[in-house]
């Protein structure tokens, strides 16, 4: 009865341990798949180089050893750090999933909307030039930042735009993208002019 | 003295010269402290107009904007927390908390009186001895002693701004894999720019030239730290930091001399190695602070030490750049390779010779530089008393700009859209790595040393015919490797200890 008592103390431990390591574990795959995917990936251009012994390969090889190690070196810390924390008394298996669902909020579209942003705007700075997208980029942060008044919202928006061209188009000549529609080519284009107008 | 002197009355004494003189002074504060561009695109900007200068006037322009350059980018690192340089990076560890906490002004005046410091010191170390120095730095280190330094510089600093060891050394080896993408240093032969994944197929020439830091840096800390007060934002925490103006007291200054002295030396040291520079001067000077403070605790939370350490460490390595520079021709970064093409296209070629053929060259630049980096204190705190401001415009605001100058500053290096893309992936994975306990400055670290680092160790292999016992063969090489993995050692040693305690404190 006793034996049983002791096992199933134990059975509890360890539970508790790999429960409180699932992130560790988590984080240790992680660098494992990455570690991986690159390793996979070093035969595209393992060629021999006649003045150099370990090759192309080489050095990119030993840093995937390298992360390897710490990972496996960060996880066996923790895993032993929580095992301590058992013997001790103080280690509890989290009593709440890891992940507790996902809840549609509105603070979690904005921060949603902030990391998409950036993206659409490259996407589309390509095609219909730097020139005309970043008015509507401004527009869309400071939406997404919550700025309600209308004064406000145009008024950063010229001051930062206008600013950016002075600098940048008309005192440094930065060429930046004009686009590939002819349409909004002509457009930024007409921007670039004006905002030279008199250099 | 006799030559300072006179190198002094013939700055002064020129209009053109002084004209310059000022121009390269605020030029380089101005493109120090707007996040996204910096001193290179200043310099890279207005290298054509050198050909119809002096060359008096374009050496001496370049190396005012190199001193004031470095220093401008303290300012957005203390206020936004976004380096306007590498070498600016360890800055943010503390002087953005010390924004955050009320103390820009403190933290701003810190940077400036070290920033000065550290400039003239190092000036005055370049005027008396720079030729005896170059002799030393070229012949003691070779490819052995740059990476057995580099090593130790890692081993130091790679928990800087992780929340433990093994993610501080992480985030490094993340960064020198990075830092892998591109030719190889021997063969040339192009690494990660394709791409075979479940049957698909991708190539980019662009990974072919590599990946470049600037647009990582920018994505780590500007946009990360957009991300992250956004993200704040949508959570209805608004706070804005006092815009305080208050300078730090003499006494505060008393309190951190070993630091600004020891920071001297890193910087100097550093500086004068081809290719390290004032961005491991700038860690290693951070790191040691750290070290040996009786507040290391306190460090990343608002430190003056960590502000006064990191600065003084980068503007000590700008006049120490120089030496190698002018006595051999060997340029160590980017800036002083620009200043090595004023000279080639004004047809002088530096080296021992130019100190007999160019004295007067030579003398008007190190008072230029001397003066420069005095002058940083006056236009500092001028500058501290105006720029500090800002805090006063809601982040709502800014952000819009902060990012836009990112996107152009990231651009502009290389005309690449895919920069901007990278930049922006950066500050989504930095955004994470943040929330994590990541260092985005051990990445950094790790991606500028990475080729550097690549390089040196490719050549000692060539150079000890495969033998690693070579690296002991010679002294400082040996030195760095033993103090190196000591560090390493011992900072496992006191992350064990660290769990323990607090295991004995719960």
């Amino acid at each position: 009865m006793k034996n049983d008592d002791t096992d199933k103390q134990e059975y509890g431990q360890t539970m508790n341990v790999l429960l409180s390591s699932r992130s560790s574990l988590g984080e240790w795959l992680a660098w494992a798949v990455l570690v991986a995917i690159v390793y996979s990936q070093v035969s595209n251009f393992d060629r021999e180089i006649q003045e150099y012994a370990f090759g192309a390969t080489g050095w990119p090889s030993a840093i995937c050893l390298c992360i390897l190690l710490g990972a496996t070196g960060q996880l066996a810390f923790r895993i032993h750090a929580n095992w301590r924390n058992a013997a001790a008394g103080q280690l509890q298996a989290p009593k709440e999933p890891m992940i507790s669902g996902f809840r549609f909020t509105k603070a979690g579209a904005l921060t949603f909307g902030f990391f998409v942003l950036p993206f659409i705007y490259l996407y589309l700075a390509q095609r219909i030039g730097f020139y005309v997208a970043t008015p509507f980029f401004i527009l869309g942060l400071l939406a997404l930042m919550q700025v309600r008044s209308a004064s406000a919202l145009v008024l950063v928006t010229v001051v930062v735009y206008g600013l950016a061209l002075a600098l940048f188009t008309r005192f440094f000549y930065v060429a930046l993208p004009t686009g590939r529609i002819e349409f909004f080519y002509d457009i930024n284009n007409a921007i670039i002019v004006l905002a030279r107008t008199g250099v | 003295m006799d030559a300072f002197l006179t190198g002094t009355l013939m700055l002064f004494g020129d209009p053109t010269g002084l004209m310059v003189f000022c121009a390269g002074l605020l030029g380089g504060m101005l493109f120090g402290a707007i996040p996204g561009v910096n001193m290179l695109t200043l310099g890279a900007v207005l290298l054509p107009f050198t050909i119809t200068m002096q060359p008096t006037h374009a050496v001496m322009l370049y190396s005012v904007i190199y001193c004031s350059g470095v220093f401008g980018g303290a300012i957005t690192a203390i206020l936004f927390n976004i380096p306007g340089a590498p070498e600016n990076a360890p800055t943010c560890f503390d002087g953005y908390p010390m924004t955050i906490n009320g103390q820009a002004g403190k933290a701003i005046g810190a940077a400036v009186c070290c920033s000065a410091l550290g400039g003239v010191a190092s000036a005055m170390l370049m005027m008396a001895a720079t030729g005896t120095i170059a002799d030393w730095a070229v012949r003691a280190f070779g490819p052995q002693e740059v990476f057995a330094l580099i090593f130790f510089g890692l081993a130091v600093s790679a928990s800087i701004g992780a929340a433990s060891l093994w993610k501080g050394w992480l985030s490094v080896f993340a960064g020198l894999l990075i830092a892998t993408v591109g030719t190889d240093p021997v063969g040339g032969i192009p690494r990660f720019n394709e791409w075979t994944l479940a049957g698909l197929e991708f190539h980019s020439y662009y990974l072919s030239a590599g990946i470049h830091f600037i647009p990582m840096i920018l994505g780590f800390f500007a946009v990360s730290e957009v991300l992250v007060q956004a993200t704040n934002i949508s959570k209805g925490i608004r706070e804005r930091p006092k815009a305080s103006l208050e300078f730090p007291t003499i006494a505060e200054f008393w309190r951190v001399r070993f630091t600004m002295i020891r920071s001297v030396c890193i910087g100097f040291f550093a500086g004068i190695l081809p290719g390290i520079g004032a961005t491991l001067a700038a860690f290693l000077g951070y790191s040691q602070a750290q070290r040996w403070s009786r507040n290391r605790d306190r460090f990343g939370k608002g430190e003056l030490e960590g502000v006064v350490a990191s600065e003084t460490a980068n503007n000590a390595a700008t006049g120490a750049a120089m030496i190698p520079l002018l006595a051999l021709g060997l340029p160590g970064g980017a800036l002083t390779a620009m200043i090595m093409g004023i000279f080639q296209i004004h047809g002088m070629e530096p080296g021992p010779l130019i100190f007999i053929k160019s004295g007067d060259l030579v003398w008007i630049t190190f008072a230029a530089m001397f003066w420069a980096n005095l002058l940083i204190v006056l236009l500092g705190w001028i500058q501290t008393k105006t720029v500090v401001h800002i805090l006063r415009v809601p982040f709502r605001w800014l952000a819009p700009g902060i990012l836009l100058l990112a996107t152009i500053g990231a651009y502009a290096l290389r005309n690449l859209m895919v920069d901007v893309w990278i930049m922006y992936a950066a500050g989504v994975i930095g955004f994470f790595l943040r929330a994590t306990g990541y260092s985005a400055a051990g990445i950094v670290l790790g991606l500028i040393l990475g080729k550097l680092g690549e390089s040196a160790f490719t050549k000692s292999m060539q150079l000890m015919n495969y033998d690693f016992t070579g690296f002991f063969g010679r002294p400082i090489s040996a030195v760095l490797l033993v103090l190196g993995t000591a560090a390493i050692i011992t900072s496992i040693i006191g992350e064990i200890r660290g769990r323990e305690n607090r295991m004995g404190i719960d």
